[in-house]
């Protein structure tokens, strides 16, 4: 049974062993980073961290290694000891699950996260990151530094932003860069940011390319994919790095979509899919395609895509940074999901919520209303946890998927 | 006392005490968070009206949001689904927190409210941060002229500065009476007052405040007193839970909410450009959670606590509010390192489980007399 399962999922050459390859490297050239010496910082997504990448400065990811905690089940354990300090289980889990993890360095997958230097965040994503860092700031005695990103309320894309916001954006980013260099005694070298931003563009224009040949039917690249390669992208997209590793997974992923080669042995429904994935659970999408369900599109792998102008990475920045939904009215995100559905041809749409955050949990209502709406797409709203598995019904969802898939073919028989 | 009568007849008819403005001409603006400079709506003929919730389940806004959603935003939203401020000309929002963020759609798609304006607020601050938000302070300031066709000239301005500033001082003497032991006012009226602010004219508001301070020394019922508290937390805007407290043997004589003292403390500077001073007052203000200070938010909150002289501290987080959620395990430290007892508590807006929520105060207030 269990092999006949692996069997319809046909795994990619370039992602296979990626944990060991790529993410164990990434934390032991941290560690190693820290023991040399070098500034490290600790950072919060939506934020440019080419920026520190030109200046050295080694960004670790507490949002990642919460990811990575779930996925080796010590995420649970971690989110108690910080309950028991009274941090609230209403709390994003991925603050709760690092926070409670500097309490157990023994259970701490690769050493723990290093001791940070300093800590950037920025107010794109949400609250949490910055009163997070706030908490791990003065428990470290580290400094950190928060950068104002103006909240994009009409969802304006990266032509249409007000000019009002760009600039307020780039004296925030000459905000950050003097923070940045008092705290490391050194200057932002503007040839090297340069080089930095070209390689950060590399990064992304392929990513968007290997996206682009998920539009193939049958899906050449599946959710469970996704998740893992996005971590180039989101983590060191200014790196020699990211972009061997894509031009690999590009050729691949090219390859199978001229031959026609699915990412599941069938694939009759095509799925787009909304925020996190269940971190603790990645086998889920081969739990999907073995109902015949493929995820072909992540709103996940096209929010941190952004082409950049390294002649004007300033300007670039705020032109990636500030359309990102997470800064952006519902709007946007409906529109996201709408483009995705239509340019993806899917079935049907999940919109998993996130317990501990807002930002994914307000307006997934709206999302499928609207999406119903304008394409007749459905959608399924499912409640559950990126991290902190209590809360996460296995059974209840399993169910729920299962009863919408029989929809969608109802739907596929009728229309 | 029938000093305090009217300030709770407000609260009781707030609804109706907003159409009685309307009907002599006034603007009606919404607003919901205390960043939001009520000054230049008070200056645009019109009274600005503080959108709140009620103690009922909130079933029109479940439909549209999740469980885990602030229950006060929820509650809100509530409210103006059923219709209750179907009366206001406008409403003014802000980035304050997510809650308020995301749910900003759904009150464009689903209130039908002539006029929303959206404040970015930042929140560090710099004097790059300054600038950004004067700046938005003259994009608000022009978007009330054109909508309402009225002139804010520097002079209504100051006439506004010196009106609400008159209010904050007089809120800040009614608070004074609370230092006597017992206190003069409870804590839940002084809550009503507060609130009441909020929802009438300030200058009517004012007129209410002097009656009180004059008779409130010489009152008949004085409140009983009890164990003297600091509620800490972000909005409470029902006395109800203040009531609960102050049935059981405590006395609520300070607070950092902001529906209460973080919500009048500072004053507007009324030297130099009126619009700079409304800016530099709102950034500058006692910060609430979103703000992010150099070291720890909670310095007013300390202030309050030795001010009032209390003798233990109920944080009071509302659920599903991150930021104080975020703050209260260190709040909770800051007093236990000096030698405060603290309860922490999670409510819901509704105070549905209330019954919990009293035994353990209960439980608290007994311990806290066992001590002292
Ligand atoms: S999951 Fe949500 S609350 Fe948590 S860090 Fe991400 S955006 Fe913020
Ligand atoms: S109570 Fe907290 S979450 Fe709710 S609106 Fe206020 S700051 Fe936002």
């Amino acid at each position: 049974m269990v092999e006949a399962k692996q069997k319809r999922r046909r795994r990619l050459q370039a992602t296979k062993g990626f944990y060991k390859a790529y993410i164990k490297k990434f934390y032991r050239d941290a560690h190693k980073a820290k023991a040399e010496g070098k500034p490290v910082a600790w950072v919060a997504s939506t934020f440019p961290v080419e920026i520190l990448q030109a200046m050295d400065i080694f960004p670790v990811w507490p949002e990642n290694y919460a990811s990575l905690c779930a996925a080796k089940r010590v995420a649970v354990k971690f989110c108690e000891i910080a309950e028991s300090r009274n941090f609230s289980k209403d709390l994003c889990s991925y603050a709760r699950c690092v926070i409670g993890s500097l309490s157990d360095k023994e259970n701490s997958p690769e050493e723990g996260l290093p001791r940070p230097d300093m800590l950037v965040a920025s107010t794109g994503a949400c609250d949490t990151h910055f009163k997070w860092f706030q908490y791990i700031g003065d428990r470290f005695k580290a400094p950190l530094h928060l950068l104002n990103m103006p909240y994009n309320i009409s969802g304006a894309d990266s032509e249409h932003l007000e000019k009002a916001h760009i600039e307020f954006y780039i004296s925030q980013l000459k905000e950050l860069i003097d923070f940045l260099e008092e705290k490391t005694d050194t200057k932002l070298d503007k040839k090297r940011l340069k080089e930095i931003t070209a390689l950060s563009d590399r990064t992304s224009q392929l990513w968007g390319e290997i996206q682009h040949y998920r539009k193939t039917i049958p899906s050449p690249m599946d959710a469970r994919d996704a998740f893992s390669a996005v971590f180039f992208l989101l983590s060191i997209p200014g790196s020699p790095a990211a972009v061997e590793f894509y031009e690999r997974l590009r050729n691949e992923v090219k390859e199978r979509a001229e031959n026609k080669f699915g990412a599941a042995e069938t694939e009759n429904y095509r799925l787009v899919w909304d925020n996190l994935p269940p971190w603790f659970d990645l086998k889920f999408f081969e739990y999907l395609n073995t109902l015949g369900a493929v995820v072909v599109a992540e709103t996940f792998s096209h929010v941190w895509m952004g082409r950049l102008d390294p002649s004007r990475p300033f300007e670039s920045f705020a032109k990636k940074y500030l359309p990102n939904f997470a800064n952006c009215s519902i709007d946007r995100k409906i529109h996201l999901i709408q483009d995705l559905a239509e340019e993806f041809s899917a079935d049907g749409v999940i919109l998993p919520t996130n317990w501990g955050c807002r930002m994914m949990s307000i307006g997934e209502t709206a999302v499928k209303e609207e999406v119903y709406r304008k394409l007749g797409v459905q959608s399924l709203i499912v409640n559950m946890d990126s991290t902190d598995r209590r809360n996460y019904d296995e059974a209840q969802i399993k169910r729920n998927m299962e009863v919408f898939l029989q929809v969608l073919n109802e739907k596929n028989q009728n229309g | 006392m029938d000093v305090l009568r009217p300030f709770r007849t407000l609260l009781s008819i707030k609804h109706d005490v907003a159409r009685s403005w309307q009907a002599k001409g006034k603007h009606l603006v919404g607003w919901s968070c205390a960043y939001t400079p009520e000054e230049l709506i008070y200056a645009a003929n019109s009274i600005p009206i503080m959108v709140s919730g009620s103690l009922e389940p909130s079933k029109h806004a479940d439909v549209y949001l999740p469980i885990n959603t602030c229950s006060f935003v929820r509650s809100c939203f509530d409210s103006a689904l059923k219709g209750d401020y179907e009366y206001l000309d406008g409403l003014v929002i802000s980035n304050s927190c997510d809650n308020r963020n995301k749910i900003f759609d759904l009150w464009k798609h689903h209130v039908k409210i002539p006029y929303v304006h959206f404040i970015n607020t930042p929140h560090t601050r710099t004097e790059g941060t300054h600038n950004f938000f004067y700046d938005e302070i003259f994009r608000f300031k022009t978007s009330l002229q054109v909508t309402f066709g009225e002139k804010l000239s520097d002079t209504t301005l100051k006439n506004a500065i010196r009106i609400f500033n008159e209010n904050r001082l007089l809120l800040k003497k009614v608070y004074d009476l609370r230092m006597k032991d017992p206190p003069l006012i409870s804590g839940a009226e002084a809550l009503e007052i507060v609130l009441s602010s909020m929802v009438t004219s300030k200058e009517e508001h004012n007129v209410l405040l002097k009656r009180l301070l004059a008779g409130a020394s010489n009152r008949a019922d004085p409140p009983k007193g009890g164990v003297r508290l600091l509620v800490s937390g972000s909005v409470v805007d029902n006395s109800k839970p203040i009531r609960i407290i102050e049935a059981i043997g405590g006395s609520v004589v300070a607070d950092d909410l902001c529906t209460g003292s973080k919500y009048f403390w500072d004053l507007v500077s009324s030297h130099g450009d009126p619009l700079r001073a409304i800016a530099k007052r709102y950034l500058d203000k006692v910060s609430s959670s979103f703000m992010l200070e150099p070291g720890t938010n909670f310095s007013h909150t300390i202030e309050m606590a030795e001010r009032f002289d209390v003798e233990a501290v109920i944080v009071f987080a509302l659920k599903f509010c991150d930021t104080h959620m975020f703050d209260a395990p260190q709040l909770v430290k800051e007093f236990e390192a000096r030698d405060l007892p603290v309860l922490y508590l999670e409510w819901e807006h509704s105070l549905s489980g209330s019954a919990q929520l009293k035994t353990r105060i209960e439980a608290f207030l007994e311990m806290v007399k066992g001590v002292g």
